[in-house]
């Protein structure tokens, strides 16, 4: 080994030779295939009966007989009898719209200045990464602790989208940071090199030719984010609250995962819930596919 | 290939777990479980009072002696769901959200039907107040006149189709819409949320500039709220504490709600006392047929 | 502007000494009025008679975490292994998005699900009332299985294809090299894995508080009802005040420091395996 010079492997690696390790191992891949089989089955049952529940609540039958779409379902105003989740639908996407306001541009900020600015060894930068896995392994009633206590009762912020939107901005920054970091720190030096040698800044050379390359990453790390924000329960029910109407920033509004909760829990009206529950495993398939179509599309142009 | 026999497979398994889910003969040696709510649920704080679960211990300490194997279900409608879906289960939840609902059937609590007439006549014994909580007197325009609508002819009348006794009378006023604005967040017991709803839906249909959320969190959370500002007007089912009216909670009795003794539609039993209804919620009577002992 | 990206990345830093700061300014004082003793090792968690005993749940959590694990750590890791090396590429661009599908489910809607399905199931084919730390487990498994095939999956593949080539020149088969040779040399980002699988187990709310039953009490069986910390404080949060309050907020910095206990650890053995 010393005479070529390649270093050994820092893990004990068993070169199998002798026939009962080709047995043992010909049984684990029979086991590997039976947890695919196990894994993809769940999926698939949890979505069967989801779905099975789910879509008829879209439907109703008049005196004829014949299928009418509930379009109450998706009223504008909210009321005790539709059972609208449009509002959900539209706080949703204000709360996430706001939540991604205050992470990414501190998430892609931090990141920038991690990946391109700092001394790599500096305790600055330990420290960053210390706080930021930290946030990142908070559990989410903890951030509803903290949102309710900082945003609703401290800053007197009240039960509104705002006081929501920082919490879930909280929550999700840590997550933008670090993705931003790495997919910075992936786009190889050669790039950075090119632009200086060309008579670039540093500022400009980052925006203009590293970021773009690094796009994919953080823009992976922005849906995995809008996911946790439409899916978030806990920490919205407290700092946001659960009000029926569409919301504005000062208003208690509640996003789908909420109405969801609600619903089965307070509403007198389980069905509905199926419902609510369908079309947020739309977004989901909706977001995931969205998600690997951007990750293709620029994974070409680079 | 795989995957159509593996997609085979699956849909019956799934088929099979769902029969699972049909009801089979009522089994009276069954264990009851016990359903009962959270310890902020003003239903549970009622409910402990009126029936002895609440009783003072050897220290003279008044003791919440609900089974500890009770299932703690935080709301009204999961207390329901899930004593309709457990043929073993029994629960205890506010009387107008159960006439709304036809998959539990509420017991008679020695021979008295569950009514809203009955509570009326005070024969029906479980029930307690529906309350609204507030940080002292009102001062703010829309919370003020919000009340006045509630109180008013047209409230009450929404209150009393909703399962709930009112005690409005010849006297009470009639509500007179005056356009106001405004916003306001009502939170707290969800016992009291869906008429809560109502009496908002109505009075935002006479107010169109006026928005008034309804939040429900659990009684107790209710008057917290109310008392530190993070509702403008609190709920509660049950009456205040001494320790919140010397904070400064303040309450108006908006309705009467009795508690329904809840069973699954398949159970045979019908009428239960108020020392057996005491006996079930200890854990001193754990099946069903020795209830009938 | 270098300045600017210094502040953003200030925000992290600022933001756990926020979070940090009110749970301690908020927490601490409880400690002063309860010892701390008490609070961990107590078995009855009586709030309005001012007993604040958290050992029920700690047992709780550390049961429910567990049983996800063994059940969903080996299906997890077993699955990545068939992803990365065993199933043809058609196969892996179905399971790919399926597993993506898995980790985007929002909890609320698995809590639902577990109490629809599998919380019947439970009580009819195994006994009790079947809002248990049985149904909790599955329940967790599942959502943890996501996160364990992903990290493992590519950590498996980051093992240089020149490992599995050796074995295979010295003669050991497909399937043994993969075994053998590949999958101890990717065991510590499978661990990551498993450990970050840990992490949103013990943090899980609102899906276990649909299917667990919640009650206050040492865990008494599987088929049993328990509740565990995430819980404790999500149920008495609305309205929990004073001392009350406090002691939710307590509960929050032990769980806090679990969380970071298990992540240290992980860190620490990390550290000492690169060292060897």
């Amino acid at each position: 080994m010393s005479e070529t010079g390649a270093t050994t492997p820092a893990v004990d690696i068993t070169v199998p030779t002798r026939p009962s390790m080709h047995l043992g191992s010909r049984f684990l891949k029979a086991l590997c295939w039976a947890a695919g089989f196990v894994t993809i089955g769940v999926l698939l049952l949890i979505i069967a009966y989801i779905l099975v529940n789910g879509l008829p609540e879209f439907f109703s039958r008049d005196e004829q007989g014949t299928l009418h779409f509930k379009a109450s379902l998706f009223a504008l105003k909210y009321n005790s009898r539709n059972l609208s989740m449009l509002p959900a639908i539209l706080n949703t996407l204000t709360m996430t719209a706001l939540s991604l306001l205050i992470s990414v541009p501190l998430g892609v900020g931090g990141g920038i200045y991690l990946a391109e600015y700092a001394k790599p060894g500096s305790k600055l930068v330990k420290i960053i990464r210390v706080t930021a896995e930290t946030l990142a392994g908070i559990p989410s009633i903890i951030y509803a602790l903290f949102g309710m206590l900082v945003f609703v009762v401290t800053l007197k912020m009240g039960i509104s989208m705002l006081s929501g939107a920082l919490t879930l901005g909280t929550m999700t920054l840590p997550l933008i940071l670090r993705q931003t970091e790495e997919s910075l720190l992936s786009v190889p030096m050669s790039y950075r090199e090119g632009s200086y040698g060309l008579g670039a800044g540093k500022l400009r050379t980052t925006v203009r030719i590293v970021l773009p390359v690094a796009m994919p990453g953080i823009l992976a790390a922005v849906l995995l984010s809008i996911g946790r924000i439409s899916g978030e329960t806990a920490a919205l029910i407290f700092t946001s609250g659960t009000g029926t109407g569409i919301a504005g920033i000062n208003d208690s509004g509640r996003t789908l995962a909420v109405h969801l909760f609600k619903l089965q829990e307070e509403g007198r009206a389980v069905g509905a819930s199926f419902a609510v529950a369908v079309v947020l495993l739309i977004i989901v398939v909706l977001m995931n596919a969205l998600s690997s179509f951007i990750a293709k599309r620029l994974t070409k142009k680079g | 290939m795989k995957l159509r026999s593996f997609t085979a497979l699956l849909l019956i398994l799934t088929m099979a777990l769902g029969l699972t889910a049909l009801a089979a003969d009522f089994d009276a040696k069954q264990v009851i479980t016990v359903v009962s709510r959270e310890e902020g649920s003003g239903t549970r704080g009622a409910f402990v009072e009126l029936t002895g679960v609440l009783a003072k211990d050897d220290s003279g300490e008044e003791k919440d002696n609900t089974y500890s194997e009770a299932i703690i279900s935080n709301g009204t409608n999961l207390v329901l769901t899930t004593v309709a879906d457990n043929q073993a289960a029994i629960g205890y939840a506010s009387l107008s959200s159960v006439l709304h609902n036809d998959t539990v059937k509420a017991l008679k609590v020695e021979g008295i039907e569950a009514s809203t007439e009955n509570i009326l006549n005070g024969t029906y014994k479980i029930a307690r107040p529906f309350n609204v909580v507030t940080n002292g007197e009102l001062t703010d325009e829309l919370a003020k006149d919000f009340m006045a609508y509630v109180m008013s002819k047209e409230g009450q009348a929404i209150v009393t189709e909703d399962g709930l006794v009112s005690s409005a009378n010849d006297q009470t006023p009639s509500y007179e819409a005056a356009n106001k604005s405004g916003s306001l967040t009502v939170g707290g017991s969800t016992s009291v949320a869906p008429v809560m709803e109502l009496l908002a839906e109505g009075y935002m249909e006479l107010n169109p500039e006026a928005k008034i959320e309804v939040q429900s969190t659990g009684s107790s959370a209710g008057v917290t709220g109310a008392l530190d500002g993070t509702y403008d007007i609190g709920m509660a089912s049950r009456t205040l504490k001494d320790s919140e009216t010397e904070k400064g909670a303040l309450a108006t009795v908006i309705g009467t709600d009795g508690i329904a003794i809840v069973t699954n539609l398949a159970n045979p039993v019908e009428d239960i006392t108020v020392e057996q209804v005491r006996q079930v919620f200890t854990g001193e009577v754990t099946t069903w047929e020795a209830l009938n002992k | 502007m270098r300045g600017l990206f210094l502040a953003s990345a200030c925000v992290c830093i600022f933001a756990v000494g926020v979070i940090c700061y009110f749970l301690f300014a908020n927490g601490l004082p409880f400690f002063a009025k309860y010892s701390a003793w008490d609070f961990i090792t107590g078995t009855e968690w009586a709030p309005l008679r001012g007993i604040y005993g958290i050992l029920p749940m700690i047992v709780g959590s550390f049961l429910v975490t567990f049983g996800a694990l063994l059940l969903g750590a080996p299906i997890g890791v077993l699955t990545a292994i068939l992803m990365a090396r065993f199933a043809s590429s058609r196969v892996v661009r179905v399971m790919k998005p399926a597993v993506a599908l898995l980790a985007g489910i929002p909890s609320v809607v698995y809590g639902f699900f577990g109490l629809k399905l599998l919380v019947p199931f439970t009580r009819n084919m195994l006994g009790g009332n079947g809002l248990s730390m049985f149904v909790a487990s599955i329940l967790l498994a599942i959502m943890i299985l996501p996160t364990i095939i992903q990290t493992s999956e590519a950590a498996i593949n980051a093992v240089p294809n020149s490992y599995y080539e050796g074995s295979l020149a010295m003669g050991a088969t497909h399937e043994s090299s993969v075994f053998r040779a590949i999958v101890p040399a990717a065991k510590s980002g499978i661990v990551s894995g498993i450990v970050l699988g840990i992490g949103r187990a013990i943090g899980e709310t609102t899906a276990i508080l649909m299917v667990a039953g919640n009650q206050a009490r040492m865990p008494t069986g599987i088929l049993a009802g328990v509740r565990t910390l995430t819980v404790n404080v999500l149920l008495e949060m609305g309205y929990a005040a004073d001392v009350h309050r406090e002691s939710l907020i307590a509960t929050g910095v032990v769980l806090f420091i679990i969380v970071m206990a298990i992540n240290f650890i992980f860190s620490f053995i990390n550290r000492r395996r690169v060292v060897q």
